[in-house]
């Protein structure tokens, strides 16, 4: 009896909070700024909405793409702004839910945003893909690489590259270096772990990779991978694939496959970085990690050298991550959009940014007929350096 | 073989954490009837009070970092006994049962959020990267573990064997058990019933605290909501086990983690929580008291 009044306890809860969840959606309404093709805005202001995870497990990323478009709406205000418009930024905090993302959205809808950069994580962002389409707002995210958030004649863009040519890279770099039995760890209720773990999957068969062991999680916050992990080991695969997020792999996941026994390589993608900053114990177990990212901070070119300097003078170095290179790209590739549309005309801005071709931080890219660009992945791996893990630029790949 | 008995290693290792933990709920519940949802918070109390005393300990002190859950011991025992006589003790004088589990969830939000509120924790992950036992794999038989893990199972071995011992034998232990049994009845022996009460919550939390060194030690990292999954696979646990009986909860603690590797293992890693829960409902299902209850008719 007791239990059962629990349990209608419990629900009602839950449903409170779902509700609560969805009061802000009355709130917001179509916004209309167009201002018609004068190609002078002078005087005006364009607000670019971010929405990103500033707290919660994945707010080294949220921090440094605020960060970074902020500092790349400072560089263009100080230039003289867009056609001669100011550049504003409101940023919202998704948590790194998708519940919250929506809310977001809503709220900056609800402030007359002229384009959106974010959501940051795939969940989030497909969570809004939809809303952006339907009220007509340009948005570009910086980070979500799951394959099914760009489609052909939609609103949504982004200036990283997708999953499936994610996966590909590294199950090619496998390859390369000769490993043929592979294992798999990924979450099954996480878009961006389980699109991966398709792509990894699909590539491995044609780089002639066999896939010995395949282990997962429900989801990325798991915190013990311990069973998963001695099977896996027991497997005799001489690399591992894991695409979970910075917070799950430096702690938990690299020292629990040590642990466990697994001596092979252990790759990922753009998810590993900011492990150097999630380390424990012995730094040696971090060694033989490979993983995919979007450009690399010792790449001697001169826009990567001007990004890394003027983020670390301004922001340090500690939040410097690749993501934040993306977001910087994402508002530059607007501020081109804009100028080519010669307007803050949503359709016009989104007819600018289709097919665009831009050069910037993170390589020379041209948006393809979805609005993903096509670029070339850095191999990264791990390395001592005073006491601390660094980060190693290994090679370019695709 | 191998792989089983490194499997059941794991298992035990786990089991450990939570039967520690679901003593904090069974003891709780045997003597007051209150589900302590806030329990699995006291764990992240625990857990941060480690965080914050392990590099002052390793680095100023030069004390090995386990000394930390000494410290870690006092602050949730205190946190523990504060939620008693601030939320609990005035709620269950003026309120039902119900209400007091209301006051009991309210607490565990309102500890998560002020945690996420206090700048030196927040909402982000902290990483301790300090070791607090060694998690070099040490190989016994071709079965891989650690020092962390033969540390969690033995100190989990003999915290339960000590508090066993201590309420069967000790006179503060009989007047808990008496307590549970009958409060009016304990009052009229002469047992102060809210000192034992405040007493039992003491050590509850202290077990968590326990509990946090091992969640430390195996996972290195302390985040506001690290305590909301393991309280409630811990709450399985004691429900499973029997709850409000101190050997219910131990056996229902490593049946649980046992459970969770097996099926990690050999049946799909994904679905290990859905069959803990499975096993709960079927064991309900036949034994409502849990496995080690016994189905006592209502007293009236």
């Amino acid at each position: 009896m007791k239990m059962k009044r629990l349990i209608a306890f419990l629900l009602s809860l839950v449903m409170v909070l779902a509700f609560a969840a969805c009061g802000s959606k009355d709130d917001a309404k179509p916004s209309d700024n167009a201002a018609g093709g004068d190609s002078d805005l002078s005087g005006q202001t364009i607000l670019i909405g971010n929405i990103t995870p500033m707290t919660g497990a994945q707010a080294a990323y949220g921090t440094a793409i605020t960060n970074s478009i902020q500092m790349a709406i400072d560089e263009i205000n100080e230039a003289g702004g867009i056609l001669g418009a100011t550049v504003e930024l409101s940023s919202k905090d998704d948590q790194g839910t998708p519940a919250e993302a929506v809310s977001g959205f809503n709220a900056l809808l609800s402030e007359d945003v002229t384009a959106i950069i974010g959501a940051c994580l795939s969940s989030c962002t497909s969570a809004i893909t939809s809303l952006a389409d339907d009220e007509g707002v340009v948005l570009i995210t910086p980070s979500s690489t799951a394959d099914s958030i760009t489609t052909e004649d939609d609103y949504v863009f982004r200036s990283c590259f997708k999953d499936s040519f994610q996966g590909e890279m590294v199950a090619a770099y496998a390859a390369e270096q000769g490993w043929t039995k592979a294992a798999i760890l990924y979450a099954t209720g996480d878009t961006y772990s389980s699109g991966l773990r398709d792509s990894f999957e699909k590539a491995a068969d044609q780089y002639d990779i066999e896939i010995v062991c395949e282990q997962s999680t429900s989801d990325t916050g798991a915190v013990d991978f311990s069973s998963q992990l001695a099977t896996i080991a027991a497997s005799g695969a001489d690399v591992l694939f894991a695409p979970y997020y910075y917070d799950a792999v430096g702690p938990k996941i690299i020292p629990q496959a040590r642990e466990a026994g697994f001596t092979g390589a252990i790759m990922g993608c753009d998810g590993f970085d900011g492990t150097q900053d999630y380390t424990t114990g012995d730094l040696s177990a971090y060694e033989n990690v490979f993983f995919t990212n979007h450009y690399s901070p010792e790449d001697p070119s001169e826009t990567v050298q001007h990004y890394v300097t003027a983020y670390t003078d301004k922001y340090g170095s500690e939040s410097l991550n690749a993501l934040g290179a993306l977001a910087y790209d994402a508002m530059y590739m607007l501020k081109q959009a804009i100028e080519t549309a010669g307007s803050i005309d949503h359709d016009a801005i989104r007819d600018a940014t289709s097919g665009m071709h831009y050069v910037g931080v993170t390589g020379d890219m041209t948006l393809d007929e979805s609005g993903t660009p096509e670029k070339s992945v850095a191999i990264m791996s791990f390395a001592q350096a005073d006491g601390k893990l660094v980060q190693k630029f290994v090679t370019t790949q695709g | 073989m191998t792989e089983f008995l490194q499997q059941l290693i794991i298992g035990l290792r786990l089991g450990s954490v939570y039967a520690l933990v679901a003593l904090g709920y069974t003891m709780v519940y045997g003597i007051i009837r209150l589900i302590n949802f806030a329990h699995g918070d006291f764990i992240m109390v625990g857990g941060y009070t480690l965080y914050f005393t392990i590099p002052i300990l390793l680095h100023q002190i030069g004390l090995p970092a386990w000394v930390g859950v000494l410290a870690a011991i006092v602050i949730c025992a205190l946190v523990g006994v504060a939620v008693e006589l601030v939320a609990y003790r005035p709620v269950r004088k003026k309120g039902t049962s119900m209400s007091a589990l209301i006051t009991a969830i309210a607490m565990s939000l309102l500890l998560e959020n002020l945690a996420q509120a206090i700048p030196a924790m927040g909402p982000n992950p902290r990483v301790i990267s300090e070791e607090i036992f060694s998690t070099a794999p040490i190989s016994i038989g071709g079965v891989s573990t650690n020092l962390a893990s033969i540390m969690t199972i033995l100190i989990a071995a003999v915290v339960m064997a000590a508090l066993q011992l201590f309420v069967q034998k000790t006179k503060l232990g009989r007047a808990m058990r008496a307590v549970s049994e009958n409060k009016e009845a304990s009052t009229l022996v002469g047992i102060n019933v809210n000192r034992t009460i405040v007493t039992t919550f003491a050590i509850g939390s202290g077990l968590a605290a326990v509990a946090a060194l091992m969640y430390c030690a195996q996972y290195h990292t302390v985040t506001t909501t690290m305590g909301s999954m393991l309280g409630l696979k811990a709450f399985v646990a004691a429900v499973l086990g029997g709850i409000g009986l101190i050997p219910g909860a131990m056996l229902g603690g490593i049946v649980v983690g046992i459970i969770e590797a097996l099926v990690t293992a050999y049946i799909s890693s994904s679905l290990a929580n859905a069959v803990v829960f499975l096993v709960l409902i079927v064991v309900l299902l036949v034994k409502p008291a849990g496995i080690l209850g016994k189905n006592v008719g209502e007293k009236v």
